[in-house]
């Protein structure tokens, strides 16, 4: 399969360059944003198959990116990386619509198999989203 | 937040303060809330500070305590006993004599009255032996002699005389006729006076046979003659030997001068008043010395006094005894309440310091585990950050070694060096990851892998692997467990280490002597429970929000604290939950709740 | 107790020098090894009753020395004395077969106590 088309988002500059020119580097067709507003700007003018969202921004919540993100572009599949790994961060995410979840420090090999992951469950599940994760209970 | 020591949050950058601002750097707000802890646990630290005395100084300062307190109770019992006890018996005492002085006062009036009769009898008889026979027939020696029979049956006249207003004898009957013989008594005063004023009583003197006599004299209307007649006093003497004055007591006649008129029991006629305070007028007097209660009253026209004596000793020898057995019994009591005082005392200040102690104990053990669990959010905080420096350095060095693949060997001297160096920077970030992500408990970085868990199987193999630890320390683990559970969708490695967490806890928690129950049921809403309860030293509710932190641990020194935060972390990931709550043991209990798949056996 | 064979692994040899004096002076007689590679060696030679074992050591670590003594010398009674308390690897190491798993620092005299009860279970 193809590379997925994919959008990192990262207020850390130098990884969000870095990361670029290793994506690209193995074919993937990518850009990046510093910003949740950066990000949705990008993500409304392109339809990016992934999205790799750090939820650690400096100028606003992850969560909140995450839901505009898949309000804007429903089938849009987002990644997100964290620093934290506990069961509520890792549902959160999900609730909020997120694939699955890295923790940081994750390497390139890693990361870019789960993008792969990601865009590959886009065209497989009939609705473009995500089969359901562990759902708690309500 | 991080330093909040709650994994749950993703990175949410709050602050936690509750303006709810947004701080730029999570880092800034871990430093806010460490701030805002260290600021409580100072306070904190402050009070406790003065709880805390130096051994040598806390052992005088319970012991002043203790002195304090029993000298107070003591006091505040036996002053009022004392004062109480003092005024009543003042007032009875002052009363007993009161009435004494009374009864005193009322003999003294009836000895009056009857020496008072008595004398104006003699009086009176004399009186009337004038008014009846003629001058010449009394001067009558014979008809002396018959009249004197006849008038002194009772023996209370010593003799009779006659005399004429020259002063000489006409008649005389009586022992001494021979040494009056021929006397004259014109110049003695008695004459005078009974010439003058009709009658005449003398002062008591000591006459015939040492026994006191007086002599009382009357005067005919025509003053041409006198009868004089001496009579003896043992009837005084009688009547005040019979006074009941009691021992130590006296009963005597002075005249207006304080020279005594009759004898003294106790040979002492010495009064605190002056005769002449007592006078006709002014009635029976009472007057108190610290010896002796004294009534007076005056005779004869306020010429004697009547003096009735009684000894304050006699008086109150019964309030005497009487108030030294009170005060014997008082003196016990003191004894008594001193005793009680100080046996209570003591009990209550050592327990109180006892509690004091404990208290500055726990208070001790609460700083540290708070200080424990404040360096391991610290710690946690710093690894997490650690964390995205580790993405960054990562993701730079993989890049150098990609870009190195694309260069040809030789084109580079050292290339082989580039390429060892950067792989060695790479594993060292694993390395660097694996501390931090132990450190939070991040045992695994992928999704949980989920197999068909038999949980029964899984709790009975957990148990085997402590089974000798737990006998070893007499405890003994029952299993109660629901025959046909479920298998279910799980981590079976992951859940073991959260069973064997908590079971591990439990024995932790008994020491020695104890038991632990395990069991599973199903409960409504597709879930499954397994309860782990023991009669450990259970949960305060202080600590039981707190067992979940990471970090928290109640046991000093081992065990970094992270087992129930991890275990929690796990459970949760499974798509379950931890509860505990305490027992009626007073062990804790904790219910590991997990999902059951419809549909399952 | 003179008698129980015991052997003490630790990559920290100032420490564990330290812990078979002590021992020592508590009648227990142990022999040492500083890595993971010594131990297995000395196991083939010796089969020692109780094994002292900790879990970070370079080369071999600890959860590979546990599993093949376990393989090839099952009689030997294992103690686990590691400084990480990983909950993941103690549940590993139970399901492997040890006697117990004590965390550092531990008591020394519990120490004791668990050698000599880890010595009187080998049958």
């Amino acid at each position: 399969m193809e590379e997925p088309t994919v959008l990192v988002v990262d207020d850390e500059e130098d990884f969000v360059q870095t990361l670029l020119k290793r994506l690209r580097r193995i074919g993937v067709d990518c850009d990046g944003a510093y910003n949740g507003i950066e990000a949705l700007d990008k993500v409304s003018e392109r339809d990016f198959d992934v999205v790799l969202l750090d939820m650690k921004l400096v100028k606003e919540d992850g969560n909140d990116v995450l839901r505009e993100i898949k309000l804007l572009r429903p089938e849009t599949e987002v990644v997100i990386l964290t620093g934290h790994a506990s069961a509520s961060a890792g549902r959160e995410g999900l609730e909020h619509g997120a694939f699955d979840y890295l923790i940081k420090p994750v390497e390139f090999e890693t990361l870019h198999e789960k993008l792969r992951e990601a865009g590959r469950s886009r065209f497989d599940t009939a609705d473009g989203r995500a089969p359901e994760k562990c759902k708690p209970n309500s | 937040m991080v330093a909040g020591g709650s994994l749950d949050s993703i990175n949410r950058p709050r602050s936690w303060t509750s303006d709810g601002v947004c701080l730029p750097f999570p880092w800034i707000g871990a430093k806010a809330k460490a701030k805002h802890k260290f600021f409580n646990m100072k306070m904190y630290a402050a009070t406790i500070e003065k709880d805390v005395l130096e051994p040598r100084s806390r052992n005088a300062y319970y012991f002043r305590q203790k002195v304090l307190i029993i000298l107070l109770m003591t006091m505040v019992s036996v002053i009022p006993l004392v004062g109480i006890s003092y005024f009543s018996f003042q007032y009875f005492k002052n009363s007993w004599i009161d009435r004494t002085s009374v009864e005193l006062a009322s003999l003294a009036d009836s000895r009056k009255e009857t020496i008072e009769l008595f004398l104006a009898n003699q009086n009176n008889q004399l009186n009337g032996l004038i008014d009846q026979y003629p001058a010449e027939h009394l001067s009558d020696q014979n008809n002396l002699e018959a009249l004197f029979q006849a008038v002194n049956k009772s023996g209370v006249i010593t003799d009779l005389d006659v005399i004429d207003q020259t002063g000489a004898h006409l008649a005389y009957v009586g022992p001494f006729s021979s040494q009056l013989a021929g006397r004259n008594y014109s110049q003695a005063d008695w004459f005078a006076q009974t010439m003058r004023q009709g009658e005449y009583t003398s002062d008591i003197f000591t006459g015939f046979r040492g026994v006191p006599h007086i002599v009382v004299a009357a005067a005919n209307p025509e003053r041409t003659m006198i009868l004089r007649e001496t009579i003896n006093l043992d009837l005084f003497n009688s009547l005040l030997a019979s006074a009941e004055v009691g021992d130590g007591g006296d009963a005597f006649i002075i005249n207006r001068n304080g020279e005594p008129q009759t004898a003294s029991r106790l040979d002492s006629t010495a009064t605190p008043f002056s005769p002449q305070d007592v006078s006709a007028d002014s009635g029976t007097k009472v007057f108190t010395t610290n010896d002796y209660i004294y009534s007076a009253t005056s005779l004869k026209n306020g010429d004697w006094v009547l003096v009735l004596k009684e000894s304050m000793d006699t008086l109150l020898s019964e309030y005497n005894s009487a108030r030294n057995k009170a005060g014997a019994l008082i003196l016990l009591a003191i004894l008594l309440i001193a005793t009680v005082a100080t046996v209570l005392t003591n009990s209550i200040i050592n327990r109180i310091r006892v509690a004091d102690e404990q208290r500055t104990a726990l208070n001790e053990r609460m700083r540290e585990v708070e200080k424990m669990a404040l360096v391991g959010r610290l710690a946690a905080s710093v690894s997490h950050e650690i964390n995205n420096p580790l993405q960054i350095i990562e993701n730079q060095a993989g890049w150098i070694s990609e870009l190195l693949e694309d260069e040809k060997q030789g084109r580079i001297s050292d290339f082989n060096e580039y390429e060892d160096a950067v792989e060695k920077i790479r594993s060292h970030v694993r390395r660097a990851k694996s501390i931090t992500h132990g450190l939070l408990g991040f045992s695994r970085v992928e999704a949980a892998e989920h197999e068909k868990t038999d949980v029964n199987q899984l709790i009975a193999e957990t148990i085997s692997f402590l089974e000798n630890k737990a006998a070893d320390n007499r405890i003994s683990i029952t299993t109660d467990l629901q025959e046909n559970l479920p298998s279910i969708r799980t981590d079976p490695a992951q859940l073991q280490q959260v069973f064997l967490n908590i079971v591990t806890n439990a024995i932790d928690a008994i020491g020695h002597d104890g038991s632990i129950t395990v069991g599973t049921r199903t409960i409504p809403g597709g879930r499954m429970v397994a309860e782990f309860s023991d009669t450990g030293h259970g949960l305060p509710e202080d600590i039981r929000k707190k067992i979940y932190e990471p970090f928290f641990s109640t046991k000093k020194g081992e065990n970094a604290g992270l087992g129930l935060s991890i275990s929690r972390n796990i459970v949760q990931r499974l798509g379950g939950d931890i509860e505990s709550s305490n027992n009626a043991q007073g062990g804790s209990i904790f219910q590991v709740f997990l999902p059951v798949e419809p549909g399952s056996i | 107790m003179d008698d129980i064979r015991l052997l003490l692994v630790d990559d920290e040899e100032e420490f564990i020098k330290a812990l078979a004096e002590r021992l020592n002076m508590r009648d227990l007689y142990g022999q040492t090894a500083f890595s993971g590679q010594q131990a297995l060696d000395f196991v083939q030679q010796h089969e020692p009753h109780v094994m002292i074992l900790d879990l970070k050591m370079p080369g071999i670590d600890g959860m590979e020395v546990l599993r093949r003594v376990r393989k090839k010398n099952p009689s030997v009674q294992v103690i686990i004395h590691t400084a990480y308390g990983n909950d993941l690897e103690e549940a590993e190491a139970w399901r492997l077969g040890i006697f117990d798993y004590l965390r550092k620092p531990v008591d020394i005299d519990l120490l004791v106590d668990r050698i000599r009860a880890a010595y009187k279970s080998t049958d």
